[in-house]
């Protein structure tokens, strides 16, 4: 481009015939330049190079002199045949599913709720997404106060209120543990399930509830008939959204467990961030990466199956 | 120090600096000196060296405490106008350093804590120093612990900075009213904390979090149990996992203490929750400042089989990628010279590991630095090979799961017992 502003003349002749099309094609890719280069560099190249460990034995040993061996497959045979894998893929679908199937059902009941207008309305609305703009180093250090077995909030009304007796070490029991930090993470997520089950509503038409209305139909079947359908592919965006942020949540658990007691709250990012930065066993740990993102790939895939078939319906 | 022994000092690493070039140690180390042998000795005269250092101080006594030092040093070698200190939070450091030296760009001197050691030789990223250490000749002069970390195949790869280990803390109030003395041996700890536990006061604070902190915390009774990490699943290491088990059990210790890192042992501490902790020398700062009226004091940690303690501390490393070793080396000497030693360990409030300087009054006579000091001379260094950081997550979970009763003790410690011996260093290997 600046060379053609050098010179006039040429630029007389690019602006006609063939040429024009050409330059205009050019400022067309131009634009897309900097959305490319961005996923390339940031998104595509670790990928890779994530990848490529991955297929290696790198270890502290070969970390920095880059002559790591190629193992092929090696790694993600031992990570898959390693019993701590198993058991962090079944810790990761059961903090998953469950904050999921929580932050859903009351993210919706919020939405329902915020979708009628009462007065200040808009300013709770407001109020309720601060929770999701706290850093999660705050909400999560302020969860792992709440539920400290000595001088937690939690315990003192559970006492109060006579439901538990003694002391209860919620995040250093391994029963509770896991309970811990999913109520947690439900807490952090339903601001998001609600701001947008909430657009969803406001998309449904006035019109269908009225038609409803005059065929005679109550609140529970305009519900059931209206709201539910109209809501599904809404639905389907935020729990697939939901699964993928949630599949990867990594510092609510690091801060509030780290992972413990043993090994009750290891998930999966817990598992990698441990191998790759705790062990320096970078080739196991991309493997255990590689894995983590195949699986979140896999519902994408899913999910753009779904779409496809919605909208042909 | 005198003029005179300062110009032999700067001979001295000159020939370091020729001896480093002409022998090759470590090949990059060679390249460093290769690239920069007219810049290299021209720093010695008239040149300009500009360092680049990383550290981890984040106490404000530590911080200044790094700054006077570093400004001595500068100000009797006028050769080197900057040492540009950059801080990397202690947690980040390791992965910092490995980062960096995939982009190329490490500092020419890193503070790395001593547990990290083995396993940053084992990367590649530590340059050999062994000669210049063997032409010093002073190792001798120092404990043992902090250079049986700084070795790696029989190759040195760092030089202690600062030295700590655990000892025993107590309020000399509660253990007064409830009749107690601060325990000698296994038996007595056990006793002293079931008395001294009341409905507001745990009798025992320390850390059992699962991170590196417990095991730091733990390897000391696994030890004064004459046990060893390669024989784990021994006698001796049930009977310190027990000991831990029974406490948490009985009350004792509060299972808040499976998620307190050390800071979080000594906030317990300083607001009366607990009589007794398990605790490093670092926290008597915000101890004093936190409660100036609370009257403690510290003892040796009690004694199983024999005494024993844990060494922790600050290294000082030089990168292979460093552009001036030989002036990185002079200033790594220069600190750890009995004067200049003595000057940083004061200000921050470090233990030195210097035999002569352990001896002096300041660290005999006062009432807690004399026990620090002592309890330093039976510390052990987790020297335990470039895998250290797995065996002890294996170590986190025994000991975690065995508190929380997942496990028994003796379940818990053959599992971890098939775990580690694999990933111990070949000699270490128990069958």
């Amino acid at each position: 481009m600046v060379t053609q502003n050098r010179n006039p003349a040429r630029l007389k002749g690019i602006w006609r015939g063939k040429d024009q099309g050409r330059v205009r094609r050019l400022g067309e890719y131009l634009f897309v330049a900097p959305a490319v280069v961005f996923i390339v560099l940031l998104m595509i190249y670790p990928l890779i190079y994530n990848l490529y460990l991955s297929v290696r034995d790198v270890n502290v040993g070969t970390f920095l002199s880059g002559n790591a061996p190629f193992v092929g497959l090696q790694n993600y045979e031992q990570v898959l045949g390693d019993p701590t894998f198993r058991h962090s893929l079944l810790i990761s679908f059961v903090f998953t599913g469950a904050s999921l199937l929580f932050q859903f059902i009351i993210g919706f009941a919020l939405a329902l709720f915020f979708h009628r207008p009462f007065p200040g309305n808009g300013v709770m609305r407001s109020l309720l997404l601060l929770g999701w703009l706290l850093p999660l180093v705050v909400s999560a250090s302020v969860w792992k106060w709440l539920l400290d077995g000595d001088y937690g909030v939690v315990n003192y009304l559970l006492q109060s209120l006579g439901l538990v007796h003694g002391r209860q070490y919620w995040l250093t029991n391994p029963d509770t543990a896991l309970g811990g930090v999913i109520g947690a993470n439900i807490w952090l997520g339903i601001p998001f399930n609600a701001v947008l089950l909430l657009a969803g509503l406001q998309g449904i038409s006035e019109s269908l509830y009225e038609a409803a209305k005059v065929d005679g139909a109550g609140g529970w079947q305009r519900f059931r008939y209206i709201t539910l359908p109209q809501m599904r592919p809404v639905s389907l965006t935020v729990l697939l959204l939901g699964f993928v942020y949630t599949f990867k949540v990594f510092d609510v658990i690091f801060i509030m467990t780290g992972g413990g007691p043993a090994t009750a709250t290891t998930t999966l990012p817990i598992l990698t961030y441990n191998q790759t930065f705790q062990f320096f066993t970078f080739g196991t740990g991309a493997a255990t990466a590689t894995l983590l993102l195949i699986i979140s790939l896999t519902l994408s895939v899913a999910y753009l199956l779904l779409i496809r078939r919605e909208e042909a319906t | 120090m005198s003029g005179e022994g300062h110009a032999g000092e700067r001979q001295f690493s000159r020939r370091d600096f020729l001896k480093l070039a002409t022998t090759g140690v470590a090949g990059v180390g060679l390249m460093g000196t290769a690239g920069c042998g007219g810049e290299g000795s021209s720093s010695q005269s008239n040149g300009k060296v500009k360092l680049q250092w990383w550290d981890y101080w984040s106490i404000p006594s530590q911080v200044k405490g790094q700054k006077a030092l570093l400004k001595r040093y500068m100000k009797t070698h006028p050769a080197v106008t900057a040492i540009d200190t950059q801080y990397v939070p202690f947690a980040n450091m390791d992965q910092k350093l490995l980062q960096g030296a995939i982009a190329g760009k490490v500092p020419d001197i890193a503070q790395i804590d001593d547990a990290s050691q083995q396993s940053l030789a084992a990367t590649g990223l530590c340059a050999d120093i062994t000669d210049q250490i063997k032409s010093w000749g002073q190792v001798n002069e120092f404990l043992k612990a902090p250079w049986e970390i700084c070795r790696l195949n029989g190759k040195y790869y760092g030089v202690p900075w600062t030295s700590n280990c655990l000892v025993l803390w107590y309020d000399k109030d509660a253990l007064k009213k409830a009749g107690v003395k601060p325990p000698k041996d296994w038996g007595e700890l056990k006793e002293a904390a079931r008395k001294l536990t009341t409905s507001k006061r745990s009798g025992l604070a320390l850390s059992a979090i699962h991170s590196e902190e417990g095991t730091f915390q733990w390897l000391p009774f696994l030890w004064q149990s004459g046990a060893d990490i390669p024989n784990i699943d021994s006698p001796g290491g049930r009977a310190a996992l027990q000991l831990w088990v029974d406490m948490f059990r009985d009350g004792s210790i509060s299972h808040g203490a499976l998620n307190w890192t050390q800071p979080d042992v000594a906030e317990q501490f300083i607001h009366r929750r607990t009589a007794m902790m398990i605790n490093g020398p670092w926290e008597i700062p915000s101890v004093k400042e936190g409660a100036p009226d609370l009257n403690w004091g510290v003892a040796l940690l009690p004694k199983g089989k024999q005494r024993a303690s844990i060494y922790g501390g600050e290294n000082l490393m030089i990168t292979t990628g460093s552009k001036y070793p030989g002036t990185d080396w002079d200033l790594i000497r220069w600190i750890k010279e009995p004067e200049n030693d003595k000057f940083f360990q004061k200000l921050t409030g470090n233990l030195p590991s210097r035999k002569s300087e352990l001896s002096e009054d300041y660290w005999q006579k006062d009432p807690v630095r004399s026990v620090f000091a002592q309890q330093l001379l039976v510390a052990k260094p987790r020297a335990y090979g470039p895998k250290y950081a797995q065996i002890s997550n294996v170590i986190q979970d025994a000991m975690q799961s065995a508190i929380t009763g997942q496990n028994s003790v003796a379940v818990a410690l053959s599992q971890a017992q098939k775990e580690i011996t694999p990933l111990l260093p070949e000699p270490m290997r128990k069958k």
